[in-house]
């Protein structure tokens, strides 16, 4: 990046390297406790490709929230629509090979269309995006529970090789989630759509008066946004091997996905931050799964311990950008 | 304790932070009765200095003494408990309570443990009468003005019966009809016995209510004299160091005018009706009026903002009304905010993402690094061109004063290179060098062609940078001024009681 104009990307808390060091410490720590505790399994390529997959269904919908918190806003509904993304999905498919393409294609339809009235909301009703979000995500939760009561459909074995396939040593879903990851922080760092979520992250009025048409851009990281979330819900129905309507709400991708953002140093404001640090604060919940599977210590503490993470993170970033005053 | 001890003395004050020193070994005094102004550029120290006063800060070294006796405030309160009641220039009012309830704010009246509201209600209203302020104590914060909410903020430290003020330049946001008025406050406030201590950096008003006045650059006191031994020129000397005798730049050379670049016919909109000029390439034309006459919405209006909804437009011989700012650019205008931190700057972004941010609004779709809206070159000769002042380009905008800050947002425009800017209160905020440095760039860029309409609330800014003077009242363009007219003939045309055409 050094020969290019510095766009918002860099070191969001003031020359903190964020996304590497969340890196090293996370693996120092999975590292450390396989070590302590005998299981060396862990530390075999096995090991490693299990702790990144680990990473895949947080990790999708953590990239689209990085989106639309960048851009000043902020998304509540993703773990509904992941749970009706998943349920259309084997609903649509019912063990049928054939029909796998539809049920794609229908559910990237319903997630784009969930973005859109979500960013037509918040862009033209000038509605807090909190309550935007919050209100279409009961409203689909209320449509699924209303039709769907368990496990609907199944997903055929074809479509399971999305979530258990492998391309040598490294399987499919890894794979999907760093070329997105490296997809996004293209559209980032060398789009005119990524400058212009910067700038109207950064300052609505700002970028509006600076000839940018910000609801385009709200829309834009939106949609983009939902589509991450209907690509969770797919990823999901692969690996349970149906869709069920609680998926979404158990893995707390809501609240969840906008922590990891946050942890990875993205401001919550919006105007600052990027894919990198979303990364490595996804892969630091991924390790604190895998270590907490090792110690064989239940799952409270793991939730506690998320959220004394999340405050952590909050609290580094915020005395860190207090900075000098005079 | 005699007669003449001041009420307050703070002495050898100094402060530092993380390795920056603010103040250094300042002292200065009020006595009862006096109005003590402070004055001196953004980052001189005014700020922290009354953040020291107002228990804000802790000083590292120096005391403060209160009627002769030395106290250490360990919090705001402690301060405020005193008698030291601070008016910062930032409103701190909580727009959704009533004007009682922000009066009274943390002094509540109570009987029987619950709130005495009749008594808010009464004290509220004497307070408010006593500042002159036309506003019912049972209003809500949000639906005053900003110049109401002023007088409510110092009612609101006239409920301490504090025997301190302190008043953080409370005219910036005032037109010059409620800046009059506040000064009269003053004035009744200094006959009461109060010790003022009053941060401006309008001149007139320094002449106008101060008794004494103290200049501070870099931290440093620079001197302390009365306030009829000083001039506005020596004020100014002793801010900056040194002679700004070519504050204002001089006029454009009617001869060399260009061709009409913005011609504007019956327009009008909500709140604008008949609106006609013609704008000249080379020409600086400042738009006067008082709060709500309208010269905002206009210069709103021409960048499409709040648009005109009829009449008649034509910019550099496109014809038709502009509906968007991103039209207006288009156009060839460009527009400085008169809100610098709500529409215009990314406070924590850096100054490249700031100065590039209307360019990279009309790049292609792809952005090679370095090139075109990502091109730092680009980026660092705008910022070079505007001569901003910072540390690197890299820093943070949020971390810059506010001249530097405007200079970055004008900075904006030049790689437009629009054909007409639009320009809303271009100093407000701003200490006096960063002040001559935008004049200076304002008419540099008239000299080069283009035309620049200044919407201004400074009267002296107006009269000294602008080549013709539009007054606006109640909508209206009331009547036009050639250079050399006084603040009167302005003030005239402002108020509704001068002729059209005056002195045209």
């Amino acid at each position: 990046m050094n020969a290019s104009a510095d766009i918002a990307t860099a070191r969001p808390a003031r020359d903190l390297p964020v996304a590497p060091l969340l890196f090293a410490g996370s693996l120092a720590l999975y590292v450390a406790t396989a070590l302590a505790t005998g299981q060396h399994a862990y530390l075999t390529g096995e090991g490693f490709v299990g702790l990144t997959q680990r990473m895949v269904g947080l990790g999708i919908v953590a990239l689209g929230q990085t989106l639309v918190i960048l851009v000043g806003s902020i998304d509540l509904s993703v773990a509904n629509l992941i749970s009706v993304s998943a349920v259309l999905a084997s609903f649509i498919m019912k063990g049928e090979p054939a029909m796998i393409a539809p049920a794609v294609l229908a559910v990237l339809a319903l997630s784009a269309a969930v973005g859109l009235v979500n960013g037509l909301i918040i862009a033209r009703l000038d509605v807090n995006p909190l309550i935007a979000t919050l209100g279409v995500g009961l409203i689909l939760q209320g449509l699924l529970s209303a039709s769907f009561s368990n496990f609907a459909g199944s997903v055929p074995a074809a479509f399971q090789a999305f979530a258990y396939g492998r391309i040598g040593p490294l399987p499919w879903s890894v794979l999907l989630l760093f070329v997105l990851a490296f997809a996004i922080w293209l559209l980032l760092a060398r789009t005119r759509f990524g400058a212009h979520l910067y700038a109207t992250g950064g300052n609505r009025d700002g970028a509006r008066l600076a000839g940018i048409r910000t609801e385009r851009v709200m829309i834009g990281a939106h949609v983009l946004c939902s589509l991450m979330a209907g690509l969770t819900g797919l990823y999901l129905a692969s690996r349970l091997r149906a869709g069920a309507p609680w998926v979404g709400r158990d893995g707390v991708y809501d609240l969840e996905s906008i922590a990891v953002v946050v942890i990875g140093g993205t401001l919550l404001a919006g105007g600052r931050g990027g894919v990198w640090g979303t990364l490595a604060g996804v892969f630091l919940f991924a390790t604190l799964d895998a270590v907490f599977n090792m110690t064989g210590i239940d799952a409270f503490p793991k939730q506690v311990l998320r959220g004394a993470i999340v405050i952590l993170a909050v609290a580094v970033y915020a005395v860190r950008s207090k900075g000098h005053v005079a | 304790m005699s007669a003449d001890t001041p009420v307050l003395s703070m002495r050898g004050i100094g402060k530092s932070f993380t390795g920056v020193r603010a103040l250094d070994d300042v002292s200065l005094d009020c006595h009862s009765g006096e109005v003590h102004a402070i004055c001196g550029e953004n980052g001189a120290g005014k700020s922290t200095l009354m953040k020291v006063l107002g228990g804000v800060y802790r000083p590292d070294e120096g005391e403060i003494l209160l009627n002769g006796e030395p106290i250490a405030f360990r919090h705001p309160v402690e301060a405020r408990r005193a008698g030291i009641s601070i008016i910062h220039q930032e409103l701190s009012l909580l727009p959704e309570r009533s004007v009682a309830d922000n009066i009274f704010l943390g002094l509540e009246p109570t009987r029987g443990g619950l709130l005495d509201r009749a008594a808010m209600q009464e004290g509220a209203r004497k307070l408010l009468e006593r500042v002159g302020a036309r506003v019912q104590p049972d209003a809500l914060v949000k639906s005053l003005s900003i110049a109401e909410q002023q007088l409510v903020e110092i009612a609101k430290a006239l409920a301490l019966d504090a025997q301190i003020i302190v008043m953080d330049e409370p005219t910036a946001a005032l037109d010059e009809r409620d800046a009059g008025r506040l000064l009269e406050l003053v004035g009744t406030l200094r006959r009461e016995g109060a010790a003022i201590l009053y941060i401006s950096h309008r001149m007139a008003e320094l002449k106008a209510i101060a008794d004494r006045i103290t200049v501070l650059k870099d931290g440093r006191l620079v001197a302390t004299h009365p306030a009829a031994a000083l001039t506005p020129t020596t004020i100014v000397r002793l801010m900056v160091g040194r002679d700004l005798a070519d504050f204002f730049p001089p006029p454009s050379d009617p001869a060399r005018l260009g061709p009409v670049v913005l011609s504007v016919q019956g327009a009008g909109n909500v709140i604008l009706s008949d609106i006609a000029l013609d704008l000249h390439a080379g020409e600086i034309v400042g738009i006067a009026g008082l709060e709500g006459s309208g010269k905002g919405a206009l210069g709103r209006a021409l960048f499409g903002d709040e648009p005109f909804t009829r009449g008649r437009m034509v910019v550099d011989g496109q014809d038709g009304l502009i509906a968007s700012p991103r039209a207006a650019i288009t156009t060839g205008i460009g527009f400085l905010s008169d809100d610098r931190n709500k529409e215009g700057i990314a406070p924590q972004q850096s100054l490249r993402d700031n100065v590039l941010m209307t360019l990279r609004a009309f790049a292609r779709r792809l952005l090679p690094p370095g090139s075109g809206a990502m091109a730092r070159a680009d980026a660092d000769r705008q910022l070079t061109e505007v001569d901003v002042r910072a540390a690197g380009f890299a820093q943070e905008i949020r971390e810059l004063s506010g001249g530097n800050q405007q200079k970055v947002v004008i900075g904006r425009w030049l790689a437009r290179d629009p054909k007409l800017l639009i320009f809303l209160e271009p100093t407000r905020g701003i200490d006096v060098a960063a002040k001559a440095a935008i004049y200076q760039l304002m008419r540099d860029l008239a000299d080069r062609g283009r035309a620049i309409l200044m919407i201004s609330s400074d009267l002296p800014e107006i009269i000294g940078v602008s080549d013709r003077i539009l007054v606006m009242h109640e909508g209206r363009i009331v009547g036009e001024l050639k250079r050399g007219a006084s603040e009167e003939d302005v003030m005239h045309l402002a108020l509704g009681t001068g002729t059209t055409e005056a002195a045209a």
